[in-house]
């Protein structure tokens, strides 16, 4: 008996081994011939590239969005000889924004995968990536929170939120009139999102000599009314808005209809094309601006733009087009940038495409994220410039690009300091 | 002053519409026992049926198909699973409800996409001024259609047969159905009503001020849920207290906000239904106004 329950001890201990081993790395590529060390999720002739979405949950159609642009990217990257000649082949699983259900699939899919694309949401990737860390395995496209920055393996496509805050402030002073010693409001989510953009927000009235009137608020508040009346009350000069399109159509409806015609300029995925067909729209289009990280959709001077907007429009025509498409482009190419930063130096391991993206090396998106963008530094924004775009009834999704800002505050937020 | 007004007046008016959907709560509950957690999914598709059909059919005949579709889905999921449960205590039928819930959620979801549905409505954005107060218009229309569909339930309640018969059956469901009330009629009646309220709600959640029909209106719904239980599980009039309470506090502590963060920390509005939820159990364990014997889960 004893014996017995020693060999089922021993055989559980074996199994729950096997479960947990990843494959070691090997010197040779492995078995393909070349001097590329590979480790999980690259063979001979191909390389697992993992993607962690939502595709049944609050954020499935605009996740939709990026699955079809990251396949039509990595499809192309294929038919153009692949990266390290290997096909790349993309593993998306649906977490349905349940952090538990990430932390699961991450730890199926990790020892399968030399990468993860993206883990997309705020609590769903602030449960992978602590993990992820320690195995070392990259992971993009996690939004843009500050709080992110501090993992070596993730990589921000973009400014963080703060940084985009502390410009939105600068831009408010610099370009629209704003004065010094008035009041500006930022209605945030609770949250990382929320809360980073606040801290930034915090930053730069300090550095322009603004008050600020923060509203806390939550995605389930669909209606600001309160908000508003506090903010024309307190006879702000301005909103930063971050939070998501509901909430940037109350605001600025509400806002118009007291008379308070003062700038809204939301964060990244606070505007979506289809305000343009809600009571809001007039209120938009006179005061809505959008402080974003990645181009919006509409840019011809970029051909990087160009490229993802002719990539989804030919994978699917009848799609719906907005930030997304830029958004999921870019991430596929800091991933490739990476991976064959990696194949270059000879290490194609988890370790390697960290190590590969953390290098100091210059990456180029071609005008979809802006230029000079540098991750040698943990913990801090790769950039401190962000696109200015208006809402706008004639350009293409909604959003008419105005300029590439820098602004001194933006460049005076540090992390941790 | 007017600033005070302006916001007793937001919030007395958005209170009202959680008063709808807490009277949908307290409905249910009291003519089948159940904790209707699917409330929030029908509320988004009484809105969504609006929101797709109006460009076609016109506003008033979408609205109508809108209350009509809630209703039916109402009726339906107590006909063909609540009254099917093999095990029929509160705590099931609320963890089927539940499941409902993810189910409708999850279409509407799907159906909606990564829009803003407009709904069209003939309010649009338009405000009512009265002297320095500014009222969204769709606000004082929902102020006054719930007003009147207080009314109608009252009347209901207290003046018709099948009124009478759905009080009958919650009071005592056995004793009702020997003097001869169908209870599956009084149900099924409480189920549709219940439907009709969710619509109305989501039709003034989803207008100005509000922007349009996204998924997140399911979420919106659940702030009634404070306004329910404190006004007591099966008390119509005590979802309105409750949702009048709500609604004036939640907008009270926004509009106060820097006022009071100093106390209170950012973020309290949020908070603040909850609180004087609890602070009323607290006081009145029954709620405001439900009777003693309420089973609670």
């Amino acid at each position: 008996m004893k014996h017995r329950v020693r060999a089922a001890t021993l055989a559980a201990a074996a199994l729950a081994l096997a479960a947990c081993s990843t494959t070691a790395p090997t010197a040779s590529g492995g078995g393909g011939g070349d001097d590329v060390r590979t480790g999980n999720g690259v063979t001979a002739d191909g390389i697992t590239i993992g993607m962690i979405t939502d595709l049944s949950g609050p954020f499935a159609a605009g996740a939709a969005v990026q699955v079809t642009e990251t396949q039509a990217y990595w499809d192309q990257v294929n038919a153009d000889g692949g990266i390290c000649d290997r096909d790349v082949t993309v593993d998306v699983q649906d977490h349905g924004y349940d952090p538990q259900r990430a932390v699961t699939l991450y730890r199926s899919m990790a020892p399968d995968v030399v990468a993860l694309q993206q883990v997309l949401g705020g609590p769903t990737s602030a449960a992978v990536l602590p993990l992820a860390e320690q195995d070392s395995v990259y992971v993009g496209g996690v939004g843009w929170a500050g709080s992110a920055l501090a993992y070596e393996n993730n990589q921000l496509p973009g400014a963080s939120n703060a940084i985009q805050a502390a410009n939105a402030i600068d831009y408010m002073v610099d370009e629209l009139d704003v004065p010094e010693g008035s009041t500006v409001g930022v209605v945030y989510f609770t949250g990382d999102y929320g809360g980073d953009a606040l801290a930034g927000a915090e930053h730069a009235a300090e550095e322009r000599g603004l008050q600020i009137l923060a509203q806390e608020i939550t995605p389930a508040t669909t209606d600001l009314s309160a908000q508003a009346s506090a903010l024309a009350q307190a006879d702000v000069a301005g909103v930063v808005l971050a939070a998501a399109p509901t909430q940037l159509a109350s605001l600025a409806g509400v806002l118009s209809s007291q008379g308070a015609d003062v700038p809204i300029i939301g964060m990244n995925p606070t505007f979506n094309p289809s305000l343009l067909t809600t009571p809001a729209a007039d209120a938009l289009l006179a005061n809505a601006y959008s402080m974003t990280s990645v181009s919006p959709y509409d840019n011809p001077d970029s051909p990087g733009v160009q490229a993802a907007n002719e990539l989804y429009a030919s994978a699917d025509p009848t799609g719906a087009t907005g930030w997304e498409v830029p958004l999921a482009y870019v991430q596929a190419e800091l991933l490739r940038q990476a991976l064959e930063g990696a194949c270059e130096s000879g290490d194609l391991t988890p370790e390697g495409v960290v190590a590969a993206f953390r290098d100091g090396g210059e990456v180029d998106t071609e005008g979809v994220l802006p230029d000079g963008l540098d991750y040698s530094q943990v913990g801090q924004s790769p950039t401190t410039t962000v696109f200015v775009s208006k809402v706008s009834a004639d350009a293409e999704a909604g959003l008419e690009l105005l300029d590439q800002v820098s602004g001194p505050s933006a460049e005076s937020f540090s992390y941790g300091g | 002053m007017s600033y005070f007004l302006e916001q007793v007046l937001n919030g007395l008016s958005y209170g009202l519409v959680l008063s709808l959907i807490a009277a949908g709560f307290a409905i249910v509950f009291t003519s089948t026992g159940v904790l209707n957690f699917a409330h929030g999914s029908v509320v988004l598709l009484g809105a969504y049926l609006v929101a797709v059909l109006h460009d076609t059919i016109g506003f008033w005949p979408a609205v109508l198909v809108g209350l009509a579709g809630a209703a039916v889905v109402g009726v339906a999921i107590n006909a063909l699973l609540v009254r099917n449960l093999a095990d029929p205590n509160p705590g099931t039928a609320a963890i089927l409800m539940l499941g409902v819930d993810i189910v409708l959620l999850t279409e509407l979801t799907r159906r909606i996409g990564n829009q803003v549905l407009t709904l069209g409505a003939p309010w649009g954005a338009s405000v009512v001024r009265l002297g320095d107060v500014t009222l969204p218009t769709g606000r004082v229309l929902a102020a006054g259609v719930t007003v009147v569909a207080f009314g109608a339930l009252w009347y209901l309640f207290s003046r018709t047969d099948l009124g009478v018969g759905m009080r009958a059956a919650a009071a005592d469901g056995p004793t009702a159905s020997l003097m001869g009330i169908r209870l599956s009629r009084t149900a099924a009646t409480g189920w549709a009503l219940a439907g009709i309220l969710a619509a109305v709600a989501g039709i003034f959640l989803t207008s100005f001020p509000a922007p349009g029909v996204a998924p997140t209106v399911a979420l919106s719904a659940f702030a009634a849920i404070p306004a329910w239980v404190l006004g007591g599980f099966d008390s119509v009039p005590g979802a309105v207290v409750g949702g009048l309470l709500i609604g004036l506090t939640s907008a009270l502590v926004t509009g106060y906000e820097a006022e009071l963060e100093p106390f209170l920390g950012s973020g309290f509005g949020e908070v603040a239904p909850y609180v004087v939820m609890i602070v009323v159990l607290l006081v009145r364990p029954s709620g405001l106004l439900g009777s003693k014997e309420a089973v609670r889960v």
